[in-house]
């Protein structure tokens, strides 16, 4: 756009734009006067300090189901932690520097301890056995303050649909229902009887308003089935497997239920990933990208700095400028004239084997 | 045809839900196709004092893209940096939503283009880099950008909150996707009303900065919001400028429930300057975080990106 012609009067008339010259002479003005006294930061006030980490110990485990371990995990003094509300997770950083997320399962008025439960998978990344095989009564490890990105609206009627270990986030949410007096109903499936957690914690709320449902004895439910317990027009709350929220988000619409809140974790895994390199700038350091992991991921190692959002290729926010290279586009956001210009979305986009994306950073 | 979606009611423990929520953009879609030049029936005024929005929001929104990504070196705190990257994604997103409706004006023979591109020269030039400033002035400058961020996103959380409860729209039978639009924009904008604020906080907690943010942007936001009501009705090709906006005229569509009332938007701008004052006082995340579940483009967003 031409930042040198004032834009022109708004009906066509033949002569400048009066507002827009003001406007234009008031910001030429104001910008340099910035930093001036009172128009600058007072410099005796001292600067924000980060929020520190949590310390944390462990505190008790047990055993709640089938490869399920549960721990309590509290201040080492003793003091209260920060207050956190139903559907809010707990980041962990592992010995290893492994780091994971694990919703919150106690109730959010004991500020003594936050509970987490975690299934052992042994086909996964290696959090989960980390956790099963050292955290043991007295281990230390630190965390982030609990964020919330499945919150409880604590609509009039609600249904809450657990798979498994996606009980612990809806657990804090029965709870706080049955406080409100809300029509609430908890549907809880898994693969067997014993592998479900929690079970008589959740009857002890009240054991009408539960179902519990082993897939070995009635079969993989259907998104349809599932939704069947929603009272007219309720809010659902679902965590659990992907196949499992997809066939409820597929069957919502024939459904009796209104509205359906889940928990989203920004980056998809890598799929159809070949390992590559990216190079910051023509004559600066390259970095491999290997098959699972993210250009972005890589790349704010290196720049702390980089700005990024929705990991999934449609924001935009992390574009950076391509000076040489192949790449391979898997946005779903700019166009083939961004593209031949040169825009690259990192968070997805990749390249194929063996080749290098030289990016203007 | 999306549904038309009642606003779920607000239950019990609203207000405490905003706790440390996770931000993250949606990737909504709209088509346009079907929408009307005057989107509410026989309502063209009305019509475009809102649609003053699809005006100002994509060039402005890109803006405070901008200057956010410029402010993120400056942050110390990983928690409001997380804030702010989501902010961002979620911003960039209302901007193409609403350059789509911008686009579709045009094909129905209202051209946009003359005040988009003051609106543009505003935000690209008189907001924008100014060149040969010292690091020290550039940071105040950026941390000032900041406060008017800040003083406008009170603003939008105002209007969004007034979105999310205007069942006089319903009434009057608007155009069910542009609800959906308006009411999804709005919600987000509730949802993460406070990252502006707590930012410009953690740069300049000085309440001068505060004052100086809502006193350059709130009143320059008005003129705009005047300036582009009486510039759409003077370019829709089926008034022959037979309509012309005066505020009596403002006030008695509002109290059809089908704009914010006037005296009620400038009480809530005089807010932002007492001294006790946060974002979470204004509006419900609940209720906002309770739209998104049930608002049509955004459960098309959500199922497709599984």
């Amino acid at each position: 756009m031409d930042l040198h012609n004032p834009p022109p009067d708004l009906y066509g008339r033949p002569r400048a734009d009066a507002f827009m010259r003001r406007l234009t002479a008031f910001g030429d003005r104001y910008s340099p006067a910035l930093g001036g006294p009172l128009l600058r930061r007072n410099p005796r006030r001292p600067y924000s300090r980060p929020t520190p980490q949590l310390q944390l110990v462990v505190t008790a485990r047990s055993e709640l189901a089938t490869d399920v371990v549960e721990l309590l995990l509290a201040d080492p003094s003793g003091g209260p932690l920060p207050s956190w509300q139903p559907g809010a997770h707990l980041r962990l950083a592992l010995s290893s520097g492994r780091e994971r997320h694990y919703s919150l399962s106690g109730d959010p008025a004991d500020r003594t301890a936050y509970r987490i439960a975690v299934r052992r998978l042994p086909e996964g990344g290696g959090g989960s056995v980390e956790i099963h095989d050292t955290l043991h009564p007295g281990a230390r490890l630190t965390a982030r303050r609990p964020r919330n990105g499945f919150a409880f609206c604590a609509e009039p009627a609600v249904l809450l649909l657990a798979g498994g270990i996606g009980i612990t986030p809806l657990l804090p949410m029965a709870r706080e229902a049955q406080r409100h007096g809300l029509d609430w109903r908890l549907v809880h499936v898994g693969r067997s009887a014993d592998t479900l957690p929690y079970t008589d914690e959740l009857r002890a709320l009240d054991p009408h308003r539960v179902v519990l449902r082993a897939d070995d004895e009635h079969g993989v439910p259907t998104g349809a089935e599932l939704l069947a317990h929603a009272p007219r027009g309720a809010a659902v709350y679902c965590c659990g497997p992907a196949p499992m929220l997809t066939a409820v988000q597929r069957a919502l619409d024939g459904s009796p239920a209104g509205a359906l809140h889940f928990e989203r974790f920004g980056a998809a895994p890598v799929t159809d990933g070949e390992p590559f390199a990216v190079r910051l700038g023509v004559d600066g350091p390259t970095l491999e990208v290997p098959a699972d992991r993210s250009a972005l991921d890589v790349l704010r190692e290196a720049r702390p700095d980089l700005p990024y959002s929705c990991h999934q290729g449609f924001c935009g926010t992390c574009e950076v400028r391509l000076l040489a290279g192949a790449p391979d586009h898997r946005d779903r956001r700019l166009t083939p004239e961004q593209r031949a210009g040169g825009a690259l979305l990192p968070c997805v986009s990749r390249a194929a084997e063996g080749e290098t994306l030289v990016l203007d950073l | 045809m999306p549904r038309s979606t009642p606003v779920p009611a607000l239950a019990a423990p609203a207000a405490r839900v905003h706790e440390s929520l996770v931000l993250e953009p949606r990737d909504v879609r709209f088509d346009w196709a079907e929408l009307p030049l005057h989107w509410i029936p026989d309502e063209p005024m009305a019509t475009h004092v809102i649609n003053v929005l699809h005006l100002l929001l994509p060039e402005g929104e890109r803006w405070f893209v901008k200057v956010f990504k410029e402010a993120l070196p400056l942050i110390r705190d990983e928690q409001l940096r997380e804030e702010v990257l989501g902010f961002i994604g979620q911003e960039a997103i209302h901007a193409e939503a609403h350059q789509e409706v911008l686009d579709h004006l045009l094909a129905q023979g209202l051209d946009p283009r003359p005040y988009v591109r003051q609106i543009a020269w505003l935000f690209q030039r008189v907001l924008g880099d100014k060149p040969g400033l010292t690091p020290a002035r550039r940071r105040e400058n950026i941390i000032e950008r900041v406060a008017f961020i800040a003083a406008i996103e009170h603003f939008t959380a105002f209007l969004g909150n007034w979105a999310l409860n205007s069942p006089g729209l319903d009434r009057a039978k608007a155009d069910p996707t542009m609800l959906d639009l308006l009411r999804w924009h709005g919600a987000e904008e509730v949802e993460h009303r406070s990252v502006a604020y707590d930012l410009m906080v953690h740069l300049d907690p000085g309440y001068l900065r505060r004052v100086r943010g809502m006193a350059v942007s709130g009143p320059l936001l008005v003129h705009l919001w005047v300036r582009g009501a009486r510039f759409l009705l003077a370019a829709d090709p089926t008034l022959d400028g037979r309509l012309k906006p005066t505020w009596r005229e403002a006030g008695r569509i509002a109290r059809r429930g089908l704009l914010p009332g006037p005296v009620r938007s400038i009480r809530s701008g005089l807010r932002y300057l007492r001294p006790g004052y946060h974002p979470t006082q204004e509006g419900s995340s609940s209720q906002a975080l309770g739209y998104l579940a049930t608002s049509p483009a955004a459960r098309a967003a959500a199922a497709a990106n599984r």
